[in-house]
């Protein structure tokens, strides 16, 4: 964990105890928002130890006393957890790896070309992301439904496989990251466009990449409205899809659904952990630019 | 059944037939072409899979149709019902709730924090900042369960807690239409404030320090100098954020429906779980068509009017 450097400009003595004071409450701020976020997860996380009949024990007890591993071996024998698990992965998955390549792509063009149309056809994929999905989701389902494509692999991948925030996202940083004399070297070099944009741009665009691809597979891997709407054999079922029904289907009990949710949380929080400085970093660095 | 031909995406493969058939055209031209070439593959999608469920939104709102059959033409028929809909309104009554409760709660909390983060020679930022996204990176099914969970009325933490504190703890978070309401914020307040910290903070670290000094220099209090320098600064931030918001508050679907199913009653019911209700549990997809488009009006009006005031998108 990295910390800036501390600037102490040596304060004078009187002014020494107000500042002082002002840490000591912004600490306690700063810790108590930690544990108002932290909290609920970890609530969960403990419940998912407790037994059926301690869930909803009262008062409420912290810790799960005695720990049983019963939820898990209950949600993994009785339900097809895996198999949702699979489809959620493979579809985040797959979409990831389509969508960064066609977000770069599209990205280094609108950085790095000057052509015909180019700010209209900016304009008009910007202005795409104001379209609320609630306009386009009964069509799409209808034109999807009637192709006989309500596949996961391809219904909840192929529709969102160019988010226009994500083409944004990468122009920003294709323009700072990418110099244009780098560029016109490789053209002098006999390199077609195509490879300029795989062999000089892509591995400056690194973390960009990264970012943008943390952001789709979460984007994909959590979705909920689309794939309720469009997927409708239970085989096909992602985790929210399973969790949902299952949550239904055992009468609200929390017992099966807290061992899968927190299951279900687990590729989440690895792939945010494992990319957080470029999510962090790549998501802001669109907006900050003025 | 008669399904139309397969909507297929192939992006440059065709291109690269011609290439090898014309090598000297292609290397001409190729400079030239490459940046359509680029972005093509996301305007075939962009038409495909935005511009013609338009169009075809466009239609059915203006049929009526269970899904089986061919939808039949009724006019402006379904928008004049959604004018007298009373869940229509309530609906979108507890929209602009959200969406007003986001602006001026979540929005200006985010700022608070971010300005506490962006606190000189601060232990531990990079741990506060990573822990407060954390709510945004988990499912929102994950999410509305743990919610559900301590905001039981009889045995969640929530109540607990509060008995615990002021004796008590008899508060129906989810079975009482106010408290329901409240409950919605409350997870919308604690899965987005997070997120929109790390956009503040983001912008607060790229104001110049020399501004706050001069400031300083000119004998400005801190709450003057939050007004005079941190703020103008920070307005593209505040921009993209504001914009961002509005938009995605104005679909507001999931902490509504996994939480309270809209309820009790229609308490909760956003625009997008009407529009969702409407067209997949009613089979009134025309209708539902109808109530999308008016969505669209409106949050494209409000858009472009937030845009004009923040002055989004003017580069340079």
């Amino acid at each position: 964990m990295t910390v800036t450097a501390a600037h102490t400009e040596a304060p004078r003595d009187e002014r020494r105890g107000r500042v002082a004071r002002g840490r000591v409450l912004l600490y306690a701020f700063l810790i108590s928002l930690l544990v108002v976020f932290a909290l609920p997860l970890l609530w969960a996380l403990s419940s998912s130890f407790k037994a059926r009949s301690d869930i909803f024990s009262y008062p409420p007890q912290p810790l799960p006393l005695p720990a049983t591993l019963e939820n898990f071996r209950g949600l993994l024998d009785g339900q097809p957890f895996w198999s949702w698990f699979l489809t959620s992965t493979l579809v985040a998955g797959i979409s990831t790896v389509v969508s960064v390549a066609l977000c770069s792509l599209a990205g280094f063009a609108f950085a790095k070309y000057r052509f015909k149309g180019k700010r209209f056809l900016f304009n008009l994929m910007f202005s795409s992301l104001a379209v609320p999905f609630a306009v386009i989701v009964v069509p799409l389902f209808t034109m999807i439904a009637k192709a006989h494509l309500t596949t996961p692999y391809f219904a909840l991948v192929v529709p969102w496989v160019a988010p226009a925030f994500g083409i944004f996202m990468m122009r920003q940083y294709t323009e700072q990251a990418v110099p244009d004399a780098l560029l016109d070297a490789g053209r002098v070099d006999g390199c077609t466009e195509f490879a300029l944009f795989r062999r000089i741009a892509l591995p400056l665009l690194r973390p960009a990449l990264g970012a943008l691809g943390v952001w789709s597979f979460l984007a994909s891997y959590n979705s909920l409205l689309w794939p309720l709407i469009v997927v409708s054999a239970p085989e096909d079922y992602t985790l929210p899809l399973g969790i949902q029904a299952l949550f239904g289907a055992t009468g609200r009990q929390y017992d099966l659904v807290l061992a899968a949710a927190v299951l279900a949380a687990v590729p989440s929080l690895l792939v945010f952990f494992l990319l957080r400085r470029q999510l962090l970093e790549g998501l802001t660095a669109g907006a900050v630019k003025s | 059944m008669t399904s139309p031909p397969t909507p297929r995406t192939r992006p440059p493969t065709g291109r690269r037939a011609v290439d090898a058939a014309a090598p000297s055209w292609w290397l001409r031209h190729q400079r030239a072409l490459a940046p359509y070439v680029f972005i093509s593959p996301f305007y075939l999608l962009y038409g495909l899979f935005l511009l013609v469920p338009i169009g075809v939104g466009l239609y059915l709102s203006c049929t009526e149709w269970a899904g089986l059959g061919t939808p039949r033409w009724v006019g402006l028929r379904n928008y004049q019902d959604l004018m007298t809909d009373s869940s229509f309104w309530t609906s979108v009554r507890n929209t602009s709730l959200y969406v007003v409760f986001t602006m001026c709660v979540v929005v200006p909390a985010a700022l608070l924090i971010a300005q506490a983060l962006n606190a000189r020679g601060l232990r531990g930022r990079d741990m506060f900042r990573l822990a407060y996204f954390m709510p945004v990176v988990i499912s929102p099914i994950v999410v509305a369960l743990v919610f559900g969970l301590i905001f039981d009325n009889e045995f969640g933490l929530v109540n607990g807690l509060l008995e615990a504190a002021f004796g008590f703890g008899g508060v129906d978070w989810l079975g009482d239409p106010a408290w329901a309401r409240v409950t919605v914020v409350i997870l919308v307040l604690w899965r987005w404030t997070g997120y929109l910290t790390i956009f503040f903070l983001a912008g607060l670290q790229n104001v110049p320090k020399e501004l706050y000094e001069a400031a300083a220099i000119d004998g400005a209090g801190p709450v003057r100098r939050f007004w005079e320098v941190t703020l103008p600064s920070l307005r593209p931030v505040t921009a993209f954020v504001a914009v961002t918001v509005l938009i995605s508050t104005a679909q507001i679907f999931e902490e509504p429906f996994l939480l309270t199913q809209g309820g009790p009653g229609e308490s909760t019911l956003s625009v997008a779980m009407f529009i969702f209700r409407a067209g997949f549990q009613r089979q009134q997809l025309g209708y539902a068509a109808a109530a999308g488009v008016l969505l669209f009006l409106v949050v494209f009006i409000f858009g472009l009017l937030a845009m004009r005031a923040l002055k989004v998108g003017r580069e340079q």
